[in-house]
């Protein structure tokens, strides 16, 4: 400090800048919370309002005109009641199926939990269009098994996009219900077998009336992935309209329909928002507190046959499917033309044209997943310790942005980010922080779940042996929840790399992301390409996965996700 | 707490890395080729781009960072980034685009030498685009399939409407792109405007016609892949892919039905605010050469501003349908596609 | 052998391996009728094991589990007439009060009457009347301790099985349920077997006890005889004695005359009672620390006194308890109504003696 100032400076101005000091010491927590919430609010609210506007505006004013267009003409509302089928059976057979996996991996035979469990996480790390490609390999008109069993059947339409994506999504509801069954106390279950309750008893008055907030939360999420992520469904519609991948076109193609764009999105919006209300709702009732006790490792029973085997195939077919599709993946990777002529090629394998969009998405998911890791976990700090009122709020805005339709905030980000002083359209920021407002809440309630681990008064004794708030974030707080921070960062990361509902609206020429790249190969129908494509990425993400793992083995700061799950 | 040090030291790394290898875009000196461009690519066949690429890159040394989409995306694309572009140039885009950018200040004017005295067709008079190609739409079909059912190629369009062919055909939507709004304005002039009856009677055909397609495409060119690959029988498609497919060992079957075939006109423009003005003159000198000509119509079978040249599709200048006006075709542009969206591509199926 | 002799619960021989851990090498015990025995050991001793075996949880590899004359070996835990009760309750959070107890009843299809009438009756045992249609998230932890057993009880089991039943309780609480626990349980007059770490607790409510150590039965007898005479220097520490001494018999002595035993502290006069030793035998010679006297300093020249210094002096009310230091051994002392022969400071130095009717333990 400047020696003249300090001497300059009366008395009391300088006690008036230590209260400042003072205060901004006393409110870090508050501030902190302020600004992040102003980010939240900019990144997550507005491009939702600015969609919301442009819906409604007119050439002159405000106006119902575009509403009326999309409820008067039957295309457009057939694609809304299209759209809701697909979510529905979708979310229907994904929660089904990922409860079976998930009972079967926590309760089944011992041999099969570990290799049924990688098998459900697996497509986590491929593109979800990987589903479409596998579908139209194996049970197009010019299929393997289109042809070996001369069946004549037309995937291109309702059919191929619920299977399509419902193995996309099923990873998500496994990880989800599993992440809610793991954690039932088996002495419950051992309970009532002991009151003489049969698995079936067992299975319908016990488990699952307390895995249900889990699988509440499941359906929402697979629900807007469902109906929000298009890749699969933009190349597999065929000619059945869908909301999400119309949105893509209307927005992207000759009619650049920008109004027409934002109602189909507020469309796509009101049955995820109305099932955030249910939910909410529905787990308010019923929140149970965490049973008392650590529960004791229960040998595994022996599971009544007559569930046993059902439960068994389910999850075998399931698991077989994923098997197939990477396989089938891997065989339109190797072949020439596959279905036409199947021989063997390096070709695909050794087309390096995407490298530059590898490089980005790299580049972009590893920006996306550091920062939406670092401000996750800063408000998980900012709601678990402030003390401000609108903390809920936050969380609330946060976890909205993860629930959204990626296609919404892609096009939202279109309209709130296209001028200044907000002009990011065309840059590369603004897919980072597109990926990593719309991830960031993974990461933020794994934070939540450590930080409640935590007491305070560990904090309160830092602080008292005269460390300062940061001094007590850097050394107490950091190191509990760096796991967290792991975790999201992780979860930012390989979402970024593989998801397309939001980027594709925001990519730029030389900036082309590897996700939107194999898509628009896939669209336009290279399906070797795609697949061999498709390949690289999953080793990509694969082998970052890797690297991250070790590295935080070596370091002894293994990513947890703490309970939380997503 | 030292280990945290070192992994948030690697992720900081990491992070770094990442910026420092970002764009990083070098001043490019005036009258210095740059060491790559950004285009917009509007074959909507990445692979299309990417020989295109490949090619420059040999020839002049510069790199082409491209986005390859259909014709009408990538117009959209260019109407809504205006006036601040991402990108330096576009090639192979439509011609109603070459005509908008025109109209609208988009695009910067240019004399190239190459290009100089090639005519009205292919150079805007007043330089401020250059026409690479016309490209065409063709029918194609899958040998096997036809074969399976003892089916041959259509000899006319009219054949097309045959009720046998009923979720066999696949063509491009017209929403999304450019060789489908070349198919309504052919159809509509070939059905409408040539038999007298009015546009009315080429609706007519597309409406009868629609009862029989599959899917439209988003993509001009996907009609050709998915028929190569036997998931349909017939397609109208953009002839661009078709002579790559047949030599790549797909079965497929091609026709200029007797009626004739529509076109349109793809090409250049260097759009305004380039900072890299220079390479993007070179490589339009480059696109006007006639190595280059014979480099286009060899790989996509287009019709080249130079006569020497025979398109290997064709194997000359095809049958075209007549009176076809691309004049009058930009200028209806909306309400043409505003009939085809009404009628065809948002109507309840 | 007749029906009311019989015991109710037999356990043989039986044996258990998880991996390379054998949890159970060969326990065998019995249960009367009514009788309340308590499984006491250090944790990892095998007695929750044990309990899992006889409540169907677990499976033994070897030997038999008979109940009511009858081998349950293969029996699920639902047909056994065995009920278990969880550490943690293992209440289910989603149902009231009234449908956990009624859980089993209802599961077992009795009439609605009927499974009203009995969770009544049950409630009416466990002191929870009227609390039927509480959500069991707003029940204490004694409460919902009352509840795991009313729910428990609800079929009328031949033998109840509580798992650490009270250890998720504070300690006033914890008292109060122990007392509550016994009392219903007489009421009932049911078979219970209790498993616990903690041995006030066991030897305030069992019947018999059932010491077990690393898989094996050291010792079973009442609370008394568990006491009185620990059979092993395992017993006796995990009981509770701290003042165990390492002793050489030099000298049997007669009907009158005690014993000579060297030990750390040096000789040792101890009357013999009946315990079977020889000269020159290694013992252990347990010492109960209110047996103990404590004395200003002065000659030691009593039978059994020895000069030592206070290393440690607590006060508590009634009692007071010392640590003093006699030839480098520590020593414990409980003291009561110290206000005869004054408080001792640390470091102050005192007259210690030794009874002569101490426990003697062969090694």
């Amino acid at each position: 400090m400047n020696e003249v100032a300090e001497a300059g400076i009366p008395r009391s101005s300088r006690a008036l800048w230590q209260s400042i000091k003072d205060f901004v010491a006393a409110r870090t927590i508050s501030t902190t919370g302020i600004i992040l919430f102003l980010l939240l609010a900019t990144f997550l609210l507005w491009p939702l309002i600015a969609v919301l506007i442009k819906s409604i505006a007119g050439s002159e004013g405000f106006t119902l005109q575009h509403y009326q267009n999309f409820l008067t003409k039957p295309y457009y509302y057939q694609s809304l009641i299209n759209t809701l089928i697909l979510g529905v059976l979708t979310t229907s057979v994904c929660i089904g199926v990922g409860f079976i996996i998930s009972y079967i991996t926590i309760r089944g035979p011992r041999f099969l939990r570990k290799p049924l469990k990688m098998l459900a996480l697996l497509p986590l790390i491929a593109p979800p269009y990987i589903f479409a490609l596998s579908l139209i390999i194996l049970l197009g008109r010019n299929g393997i098994i289109t042809k070996a069993l001369n069946l004549n059947l037309s995937i291109y339409g309702f059919s191929g996009c619920v299977i399509a994506q419902t193995l996309a999504f099923l990873p998500l509801a496994y990880l989800m219900i599993e992440n809610s069954l793991s954690t039932l106390n088996p002495n419950l279950e051992d309970s009532a077998a002991n009151l003489g309750a049969s698995q079936g008893k067992i299975l319908r008055s016990i488990i699952i009336p307390l895995v249900t907030p889990g699988i509440l939360k499941a359906a929402l999420i697979v629900f807007v992935m469902a109906i929000s992520e298009f890749g699969n469904v933009a190349i597999l519609c065929g000619r059945t309209p869908f909301l999400a991948p119309d949105i893509y076109t209307i927005v992207t193609g000759i009619e650049m329909d920008f109004s027409m764009g934002s109602v189909l999105s507020m469309f796509l919006i009101l049955p995820c928002a109305v099932i955030f209300v249910i939910q909410n709702y529905l787990i308010k009732g019923k929140g149970y507190t965490t049973i008392l006790g650590k529960p004791v490792a229960a040998e595994p029973r022996r599971i009544n046959p007559a569930i046993l085997i059902p439960f068994l195939l389910v999850s075998i077919f399931a698991g077989g499917l994923v098997l197939l599709t990477f396989g089938i993946v891997g065989m339109g990777t190797l072949t020439n033309i596959v279905g036409v002529d199947n021989t063997f090629t390096l070709n695909h394998l050794l087309d390096w044209r995407s490298n530059m969009a590898m490089m980005n998405s790299l580049r972009i998911s590893l920006l996306s997943g550091f920062f939406g890791a670092i401000i996750g976990v800063l408000l998980a700090y900012v709601i678990v310790r402030g003390n401000f009122r609108g903390r809920t709020a936050l969380e609330g805005i946060a976890i909205a942005g993860f629930t959204l339709p990626g296609t919404v905030l892609g096009i939202g980000y279109i309209f709130a980010f296209n001028k200044p002083p907000l002009l990011l359209t065309g840059t590369m920021m603004i897919l980072v922080i597109n990926c990593a407002f719309r991830f960031l809440a993974v990461g933020m309630e794994a934070g939540i779940n450590k930080l409640h681990q935590l007491s305070i008064e560990v904090e309160e004794a830092s602080l008292n042996l005269g460390a300062s708030a940061a001094t007590t974030f850097r050394r107490i707080v950091l190191p509990i929840v760096f796991p967290a921070f792991m975790y999201g960062f992780m979860y930012v990361f390989m979402t970024s790399m593989v998801s397309l509902s939001a980027v594709i609206f925001l990519v730029s020429p030389g900036q082309n992301l590897a996700s939107v790249f194999i898509f628009q190969w896939a669209n336009y129908g290279y399906i070797g390409l795609a697949s061999a494509t498709t390949y690289k990425l999953i080793a990509i993400v694969g082998a970052s996965l890797a690297i991250i793992q070790a590295l935080s083995r070596w370091t002894g700061l293994r990513p947890t996700a703490g309970g939380g799950g997503a | 707490m030292k280990k945290i040090l070192i992994s948030l030291l690697l992720v900081l790394l990491f992070v770094g890395a990442a910026f420092t290898t970002g764009q990083k875009e070098a001043a490019a000196a005036k009258e210095k080729l740059a060491p790559f461009i950004t285009i917009y690519e509007g074959a909507g066949s990445v692979e299309i781009a990417g020989k295109v690429a490949k090619l420059i890159k040999e020839k002049l040394g510069v790199e082409i960072r491209f986005t390859s989409e259909s014709h009408g995306v990538i117009h959209s694309r260019i109407k809504a980034e205006a006036p601040n572009f991402t990108g330096d140039m576009a090639l192979n885009i439509g011609f109603p685009l070459m005509v908008e950018a025109k109209e609208k200040g988009w695009s910067v004017s240019y004399d190239s030498p190459s290009w100089r005295g090639a005519g009205d067709v292919w150079v805007d008079k007043d330089g401020f685009w250059w026409n690479q190609g016309n490209w065409a739409f063709v029918l194609v079909g899958n040998k096997d399939l036809l074969a399976k059912k003892g089916y041959t190629l259509p000899e006319s369009w009219d054949e097309l409407l045959d009720a046998k062919w009923k979720d066999q055909v696949v063509m491009p939507s017209a929403l999304t792109s450019g060789t489908a709004f070349m198919m309504v304005y052919s159809f509509v002039t070939l059905y409408g405007l040539n038999t007298g009856k009015g546009e009315e009677a080429g609706w007519q055909y597309l409406e009868a016609l629609n009862k029989n397609v599959a899917q439209y495409t988003r993509g001009g060119n996907v009609p050709t892949d998915l028929v190569g690959r036997g998931e349909f029988m017939l397609g109208i498609s953009s002839d661009e892919m078709v002579m790559p497919r047949i030599r790549g060992g797909y079965p497929l079957l091609y026709k200029v039905p007797k009626e004739g075939i529509g076109f349109g006109s793809a090409g250049v423009i260097i759009l305004k605010g380039t900072k890299k003005l220079y390479t993007c003159q070179k490589v339009t000198d480059f696109i006007g050469s006639t190595e280059f000509c014979k480099f286009w119509s060899e790989l996509a079978g287009y019709v080249t501003k130079d006569p020497s040249v025979k398109p290997a599709l064709y194997g000359g200048i095809p049958r075209y349908i007549p009176n076809i006006n691309q004049a009058w075709a930009v200028a209806n542009k909306g309400r043409l596609l505003e009939e085809w969206k009404k009628r065809i591509g948002r109507a309840p199926k | 052998m007749n029906e009311e002799s019989r015991p109710m619960l037999v356990l043989r021989e039986i044996y258990k391996t998880f991996g390379s851990v054998k949890a159970l090498k060969g326990v065998s015990s019995e249960v009367g009728k009514g009788e309340l025995v308590t499984f006491l050991g250090p944790s990892g001793c095998g007695k929750t094991t044990l309990l899992r075996c006889i409540g169907g949880l677990a499976k033994p590899d070897a030997g038999d589990v008979i109940l009511d004359g009858e081998i349950i070996n293969d029996l699920p835990p639902d047909k056994r007439g065995t009920q278990m009760c969880f550490q943690n309750y293992a209440l289910f959070p989603h149902m009231t009060v009234a449908e956990n107890i009624g859980y089993g009843p209802q599961v077992h299809k009795w009439k609605k009457k009927r499974i009203r009438e009995r969770v009544e009756e049950l409630l009416h045992l466990v002191l929870l009347e009227g609390m039927g249609d509480r959500p069991i998230d707003k029940l204490s932890g004694g409460q919902q301790q009352r509840v795991a057993l009313a729910r428990a009880l609800a079929l009328e089991p031949k033998i109840l099985l509580l798992d650490e039943p009270l250890s998720n309780l504070d300690a006033n609480l914890r008292v109060l349920m122990r007392a509550s626990l016994r009392e219903i349980q007489k009421r009932v007059n049911i078979t219970t077997i209790f498993v616990t770490h903690d041995q006030f607790e066991a030897m305030s409510i069992s019947d018999r006890l059932v010491v077990m150590h690393d898989g094996i039965v050291e010792q079973i007898g009442t609370p008394g005889e568990i006491y009185e005479k620990p059979s092993s220097e395992f017993v006796a520490s995990f009981i509770g004695y701290v003042n165990i001494l390492n002793g050489v018999v030099r000298n049997l002595g007669s009907e009158t005359e005690p014993a000579v035993i060297s030990t750390e502290l040096g000789d040792l006069q101890v009357l013999r009672s009946e315990d079977d030793i020889e000269v020159n035998q290694r013992v252990f010679l347990i010492i109960r620390p209110e047996t103990i006297q404590v004395r200003p300093y002065g000659e030691a020249t009593g039978i059994n006194e020895f000069k030592s210094t206070v290393i440690t002096s607590m006060y508590g009310g009634s009692t007071i308890k010392y640590t003093v230091d006699i030839q480098g051994k520590n020593i414990v002392i409980d003291q009561f109504d110290p206000s005869n022969v004054g408080i001792f400071g640390i470091g102050e130095k005192v007259t210690v003696g030794i009874p002569q009717n101490v426990h003697i333990l062969k090694k």
